[in-house]
């Protein structure tokens, strides 16, 4: 059976993640029974810190590559329909999120399982680092 | 030949710099070239251990052979998420 080409969305931005507006834009096709929703989120602390943000910076042109690389093995290993991805740049707060991401599948085993790999890959090799900022706001 | 050299996170701070550049003879493989910008860049020398390397967009090792007005890329573990 021809699988369709997996169809892949990724933005790298500086503005506000804003998940409802994300959500409403989902589009399934009727023979899609799973979406796997991962929202990465700064947390109050870093390596027993305290902080106050998280400063993000990517080699944007590799990180865009680096994730079609990963978006292809996705594709090879599973029958996923589309993957939306939005990772941000620059200072984002405690309770902002930084990651979100969105994984169709006709099953939950694989829209999970794609959702696990793009994160467990995104973190070994896409080019973008973290800078814990100090201090906790008074 | 020479090859542009990119840092990236705190890479920048270690060598004062985002971008520099580097000459090297022909044939220089990536390992050549950190050995160059290790004696000019001592604090980044210390990091060689972890350090990861892209021509262009894609990884490369040490033995890499490079090609005149390459862009190489150097930066700690990456941290994405």
């Amino acid at each position: 059976m021809h699988r369709e080409t997996m169809k892949r969305e990724l933005t790298i931005t500086g503005e506000l993640i804003d998940e409802s507006v994300l959500v409403s834009k989902r589009r399934m096709s009727g023979g899609m029974g799973a979406t796997v929703y991962f929202t990465g989120v700064v947390r109050s602390d870093e390596e027993g810190k305290s902080i106050r943000a998280i400063e993000y910076e990517a080699f944007q042109r590799m990180a865009e590559r680096q994730f079609e690389l990963i978006f292809q093995e996705i594709e090879k290993r599973w029958p996923i329909e589309s993957v939306r991805l939005v990772h941000r740049i620059g200072v984002v707060k405690v309770n902002e999120p930084s990651l979100w991401v969105e994984v169709i599948a006709p099953h939950r085993d694989e829209a999970f399982a794609a959702c696990q790999f793009l994160i467990d890959e995104m973190k070994r090799v896409v080019p973008i680092w973290k800078k814990p900022l100090v201090g906790s706001i008074s | 030949m020479q090859v542009t050299v990119r840092f990236y996170s705190y890479f920048k701070d270690l060598t004062g710099c985002a971008e520099t550049t580097e000459t090297v003879p022909e044939r220089s493989t990536i390992a050549d070239l950190l050995g160059k910008l290790s004696a000019r860049f001592p604090k980044l020398g210390a990091m060689q251990k972890s350090t990861l390397i892209a021509v262009g967009v894609e990884y490369q090792g040490r033995d890499y052979v490079l090609k005149t007005g390459e862009d190489v890329s150097l930066f700690p573990p990456v941290q994405g998420g």
